[in-house]
């Protein structure tokens, strides 16, 4: 990838990474026009300071890194109680028993990630849904992997109390937008 | 739903995020977008990143430690005290009840500024105010105390302009007093400038105009201070070049400001040092020497004792005291509002860093 200067090189590029990028934006911002936004933006930027990448092994969450902050800067322009929950699939749209019940559960899980703060948000997708390792979200967040670490306990741990994922259902702290 | 398993989480954000339908539409933009601004691979313009994610700190740092020299050093150059131990002499000597014939065997040395440390004190102020020049630098002064006949104080103010003039000096100031039973002018002050070259020369000759009772010159050599005030120039000019650098950076409106106020401290500091080596240039260019007149009989003694004493004792003390006090506040302050200013910038820099990540 490194020194490519083709933009049939961006186009293998794209084939390769921007389904999964857009998804992983997706579940961050909770939006499909953010996200799509986030991305496109994300990968031009990423294409003209392509010569930043050093080691070709590094380019899954170098990328990640430039998608990341392309959706940080996305979510400090959110405008102030925009409904992340939007696009969500509707369930009438299930046809089986099971269906119905992924959707309901996949459904739960997205209200719960959406009151997760943006920075616990992006550690969980990046881990669960992107299936980078701990040492590779510690690049793609520019952190500590020990920061990490943290980052997703306590993301499992509110995660696990969240009411739509507990069947004890709580009071739920503050809703934090922090975009860390 | 009971608390959920991570392989549950993996699938259930599969599930969410497979409701995304990624559109064709989409990647053609980009390519379309990428295809028709195609410049060459940046290599030197890479944000704070995987390649280069060092310099914008390294340059942070260096300005940081830039701020932290000055801090700490311009204040405690500033309050340095006029260097009494690179005096290149110091002498005062009395002379007691010495006839006017005696005056003409005066020697004054070692301590009076001798022809060999005049020769060097030469001016050198260029049209920046300093020349960066390491020649010595004496700043001479003196106080004679003439006595002389009743009714010729007025005289010897005229013969000692005279000679000042002679020498290519001048009359800085001059006094005379009366006393309520004369007309004439009992005693007088006359402070006189000459060139430094001349300045023995013109101490010789001033004993000569009446009876001199005390003769005491010193002489201090401000070489050292000299260099110090160009070297904080030099340095303080690095650092405005630092900040006009960081200024040229500078992205947002606080960040602007913040420099820019750097900038205009740094710009009053090498204004005042400017000043300040422009004064010492002129002392060393010019010996001042102050001249005491008297008639006989106004013999003035400044000798207190008792309450008096103890009083103007303590009244010095104190006065002393409060000057310490506000000669210390100075700097401390200055060095507060560096720390402040310092810390802001690191605050600054460190936010755009982050907000400068691709």
């Amino acid at each position: 990838v490194q020194g490519s200067s083709d933009v049939t090189d961006l186009a293998a590029w794209l084939e390769e990474g921007y389904p999964q990028s857009v998804r992983t934006a997706y579940l961050i911002l909770g939006n499909r026009s953010d996200a799509e936004d986030a991305v496109q933006e994300a990968f031009l930027r990423a294409w003209k300071f392509r010569n930043a990448l050093v080691k070709e092994s590094s380019f899954k969450p170098w990328l990640y890194r430039v998608v990341v902050n392309s959706c940080n800067s996305k979510l400090r322009e959110e405008i102030p109680h925009r409904d992340r929950r939007s696009d969500a699939t509707d369930l009438e749209d299930a046809t089986s028993d099971d269906t119905v019940s992924r959707i309901a559960l996949s459904h739960d899980v997205r209200q719960a990630l959406s009151d997760l703060p943006a920075h616990l948000r992006v550690v969980i997708v990046l881990r669960y849904y992107a299936d980078l390792s701990e040492r590779d979200i510690a690049i793609a967040i520019a952190r500590k992997p020990g920061t990490v670490k943290s980052r997703l306990n306590e993301a499992r741990r509110r995660l696990a109390q969240h009411p739509a994922l507990n069947d004890q259902p709580h009071e739920r702290g503050s809703h934090e937008e922090e975009t860390g | 739903m009971t608390m959920i398993d991570e392989e549950t989480l993996r699938r259930s954000l599969a599930d969410a995020a497979d409701e995304f339908e990624v559109s064709g539409e989409a990647v053609a933009n980009i390519l379309a977008t990428a295809a028709s601004d195609e410049p060459a691979p940046h290599k030197n313009v890479v944000p704070a990143f995987v390649r280069q994610p060092g310099r914008p700190r390294t340059f942070l740092g260096v300005a940081a430690v830039i701020l932290i020299v000055s801090a700490i050093a311009v204040p405690l150059l500033r309050s340095e005290p006029q260097s009494p131990n690179l005096s290149a002499s110091n002498t005062s000597h009395e002379l007691s009840e010495r006839a006017p014939s005696g005056a003409q065997n005066l020697t004054v040395s070692p301590g009076s500024p001798a022809p060999t440390q005049d020769s060097t004190s030469e001016k050198d102020v260029t049209g920046s105010g300093f020349s960066g020049s390491s020649a010595l630098k004496i700043e001479s002064q003196g106080t004679v105390n003439l006595t002389v006949a009743r009714g010729h104080i007025e005289s010897a103010f005229t013969k000692l302009s005279s000679l000042a003039t002679s020498l290519h000096g001048m009359v800085e100031s001059s006094q005379a007093n009366s006393t309520s039973t004369s007309t004439s002018f009992a005693t007088g002050t006359i402070v006189l400038e000459v060139p430094q070259p001349s300045f023995a020369q013109f101490v010789a000759e001033v004993e000569r105009v009446g009876h001199a009772t005390s003769v005491t010159t010193s002489s201090t050599n401000v070489t050292s201070q000299s260099v110090d005030l160009q070297a904080r120039i030099t340095a303080l000019n690095a650092s405005l070049a630092q900040y006009l650098k960081i200024m040229t950076k500078a992205t947002t409106i606080s960040g602007i400001l913040a420099v820019q106020d750097q900038i205009n401290t740094i710009q009053s500091e090498i204004e005042q040092d400017q000043s300040q080596l422009k004064v010492l240039t002129n002392q060393t260019t010019y010996a001042s020497l102050s001249v005491d007149v008297s008639e006989p009989s106004h013999h003035v003694s400044s000798k207190r004792s008792g309450f008096d004493k103890a009083w103007h004792d303590s009244l010095h003390g104190f006065v002393a005291g409060f000057e310490w006090l506000v000669r210390l506040a100075g700097p401390a302050l200055f060095a507060l509002l560096m720390l402040g200013a310092l810390y802001e910038i690191v605050k600054y820099g460190r936010r755009a860093l982050r907000r400068r990540r691709i």
